[in-house]
This record gives C-alpha cells, structure tokens and sequence, in this order.
C-alpha cells in the first residue's frame, strides 16, 4: 500500500512538469523551467 | 459493572466537534453560493443557513428518537425520546460511555443538519421557498432517520450486519447524493444556465468546509485519544490528495489546473474519506483521495450526458464520492487502527466488502424511493417549482424579496 501511495503522487507531480497550460488564446505554452 | 463516568476531555472534543460540524453548513452555504449566479446567491445560502434553523428543532422533537432512539424491527427508533424525555446529561453507554447524552445527540444533530443541505445544491436557482421547506422537513424525516437508524441505532440491521460506516459515507453522503439526482430530474432543467459568480467564495466555502470536517470525522470516534487523532490526519490527507488528483485530471482533460477544481476535489475527498476515516490507515487514504478525485471528475463529465440539471454536482461529488468512500472502506479497512472495526479485503476480509456493497445498494434504493414520492407529493400539492418569470427574475428578488448586491 506503501508503494502505490508514493507512486500515485509521485505520478501527479510528473504531470504537473509535463502537462502543458493551454492559454486564453487556446494556444499551447510549454511550461519552461523556472 | 461499574457505571459510565464522563471524562472531560472526550466531552470537551464532542462539543467542540459539534460546533466545528455546525459551521460546515454555513459553509457549504458559501461553497453552493459562489456556484450559482449573483441573482440566486442569496437563497443558495439561505437555504443552508434555514436548514440549520429547520433540522435543530426537529431533531430534538422527533428526529432523534427516530435515528437513535429504542429499536423497531432494526428498521427506526421508536418514540420513547420524543422532545428529548429521558435524553439526559448522564452517559448513555450504547452511544458515548464517556460523555453526556445530550453531547452525543447534539454532535448528531449537526450531520442530520448538513445532510439536507447538501441536497439544496441539486435544486438550487429553481426551487420554490414553501416547496424547500417541506421537502427539507419529510426528506429529514422519511429518509435520513431511518438510515442514520439503520447503519448508527442500536439494532439497527445494517449496523447488526457489520456495515462499517465511521462518519456518515452512507447515511449522510450516499443518501443525499442520490435523492439530489432524483430531486433534480423531478423539478426539471433550469431554464437559463449561469456560471459561478464568485469562485473565491467558493474557495471560502470548501475551506470552512475542509476545518468543519476535522469534527465530522475525527469527532465521530466520541473521544478524545489515538483514533480520533488518525481519523483527523486521513481526512486531511484524503482531501488534499483528491484535491490534487481532480485538478490534474481536468488539466488533462481541459488544459488548465482549474482552481474551482480543486476545491470541489478538496471536497470530494473529504466526503470518501468519511465512512473509512476510523479504520484505515495514511497510505491508504492517499489511495481513496485519488480514485475519488478520478472517480467524481468522470461522473461529473456524465452529467451534460445524462441530461439531468443537478446544478451543484451533489450526484457526482456526494453520491459517487461517498460510495467509492463506503465501498474503499470495505477495502482498506484494518483492525490495526480500530479494533472494534473489520479488517478489509486486502487485510483478509472479503466478507466485508460484501457488506459494504449491501449497505450502499440499500441505502440508494430507499433514498431514491422515498424521495422521488416525497418530491411528488410537494409538487402536487404546495408545487415544486418558480413559475417561468421568478426564475428569471431571480429567487433571491422573487422569494425573498432582497438582493445580495447592490452593485
């Protein structure tokens, strides 16, 4: 159980860095760096 | 046998559990009240505010007595604690060995409170005052005190099966996320659809919201000590995981981290961590806030689908939130964390998941009965709905007569 509950975060926190923001505009922004 | 003593520290975290419940409906008042447009928000929260008012007294009349008083048949209490006679300020040992009576039954009253409210949200910028008043009345009677009879009363038959339910994920979230779904397909469509007009007080409500909870659930183990404290810190955790989970999904989904997801994520995990809150541990509340964050996002997606107006999504965060909550229960459940509990599925159990599923069949086939003959009755009689013009004027000018903007 241990396991699946530091791996279901660790999987939001991939997303946040990977998912790209989609603008007003509809346009696609790739998150950058900070 | 020696006989029951109250211990003050159990006392002292029932009542002020008690009041951390009460202002959860308030609360949800301003959760709902950012949701619906600025001509209606003024009623959304009234109704909250009145169901406070409406539940308090009828429970000290006859709503207790129904939900906890001397067993019928498993099926209700009778009426020997009619006006509260004979609920006293000693302990009562099937409820509270440790603390006054009368604290037991008010830290009830506030989840025979909030349960109603809840149901306001599927109806709301729509409803009739009258009709909300007496739905208010007969759905409390009718529905919640039998149920809460049922999995919580002495004798109850769900309780006597071994239904686990720690804080009202059947009695509370299941019961009134189905009635809100049958409520919402009777009073029909709203005829305009409006946006929230205030999602940072929407944020306010869920946080109110989210504080009250601490009382709800860490409250209901009616002591002071070691499971109240892991009931307090899996609700925290279960909502802060769905709250994260539901915002990510609707940013894969929409391409934005919605902030009004999130709170309504916060929300939902608080509500399937109820009936597990005193009998799983941490990593599996982390499980339970995100299969609700999934599992609420996609029944929420269903109901432009289903063609049915349950404005504030109480189905989708109340009804499928709290049965992944009462189901996840028979899951994760361990003895480990509460004795007098049963282990789970994965600890061993599948019996209970059975259970579970018992529990949660019957709590949505009676509520969904008795509510859709309720909602008749009132729509035959005092009538259900604003006429076409008070709708489009507003049920805070057309109902109440005020405002809540002048500008």
């Amino acid at each position: 159980m241990e396991f699946l509950a530091f791996a279901s975060f660790l999987a939001l926190v991939i997303a946040w860095i990977a998912l790209p923001v989609r603008t007003p505009a509809g346009e696609i922004e790739e998150q950058k760096a900070a | 046998m020696t006989p029951p003593t109250i211990n003050t520290g159990d006392t002292s975290w029932l009542l002020m559990s008690t009041a951390l419940v009460m202002l959860m409906t308030p609360g949800l008042g301003f959760f709902y009240g950012g949701l619906v447009g600025r001509k209606n928000v003024l009623s959304t929260i009234l109704h909250s505010f009145l169901v406070l008012c409406l539940i308090s007294v009828q429970w000290v009349l006859w709503g207790y007595t129904l939900a906890f008083g001397p067993d019928v048949g498993g099926v209700i209490g009778n009426l020997d604690w009619l006006g509260l006679r004979g609920v006293t300020t000693q302990p009562n040992p099937d409820y509270g060995a440790t603390v006054p009576h009368q604290a037991f039954m008010a830290f009830q009253m506030m989840f025979a409170v909030i349960t109603p409210a809840l149901i306001t949200g599927a109806f709301a910028e729509r409803v009739r005052f009258k009709a909300f008043v007496l739905f208010t009345l007969l759905w409390a009677t009718f529905v919640y005190d039998p149920i809460a009879h049922w999995v919580w009363g002495t004798g109850g038959w769900l309780r006597t099966l071994g239904a686990l339910d720690f804080a009202g994920g059947t009695v509370v979230h299941v019961s009134s996320g189905v009635s809100a779904l049958v409520a919402a397909l009777l009073i029909g469509r709203r005829r305009t659809h409006s946006e929230p007009h205030d999602a940072t007080m929407t944020v306010l409500g869920a946080a109110l919201l989210w504080f009250g909870w601490f009382g709800f659930n860490a409250g209901s183990a009616i002591a002071a000590g070691e499971l109240s404290t892991s009931a307090f810190v899996v609700t925290n955790t279960a909502a802060a995981m769905a709250a994260l989970t539901f915002m990510t999904v609707s940013w894969i989904h929409r391409g934005q981290p919605s902030a009004l997801g999130a709170t309504i994520g916060a929300v939902a995990g608080l509500v399937a961590i109820t009936p597990a809150s005193g009998f799983v541990d941490v990593p599996a509340s982390i499980i339970i806030g995100l299969g609700v964050g999934i599992f609420v996002y996609l029944a929420m997606q269903l109901r432009p689908r289903l063609k049915i107006d349950d404005a504030l999504d109480v189905w989708a965060c109340h009804g499928i939130g709290g049965t992944w909550g009462a189901i996840a229960t028979g899951l994760f459940a361990t003895t480990a964390i509460n004795a007098a509990g049963q282990n789970g599925l994965f600890n061993g159990n599948p019996g209970q998941l059975a259970i579970q599923l018992i529990a949660v069949a019957a709590t949505w086939v009676y509520a969904i009965v008795v509510t859709a003959v309720i909602v008749k009755v009132i729509d035959l009689t005092v009538g259900l709905r604003v006429r076409e013009h008070e709708e489009a004027l507003g049920l805070d000018a057309s109902q109440h007569g005020e405002v809540a903007y002048q500008h």
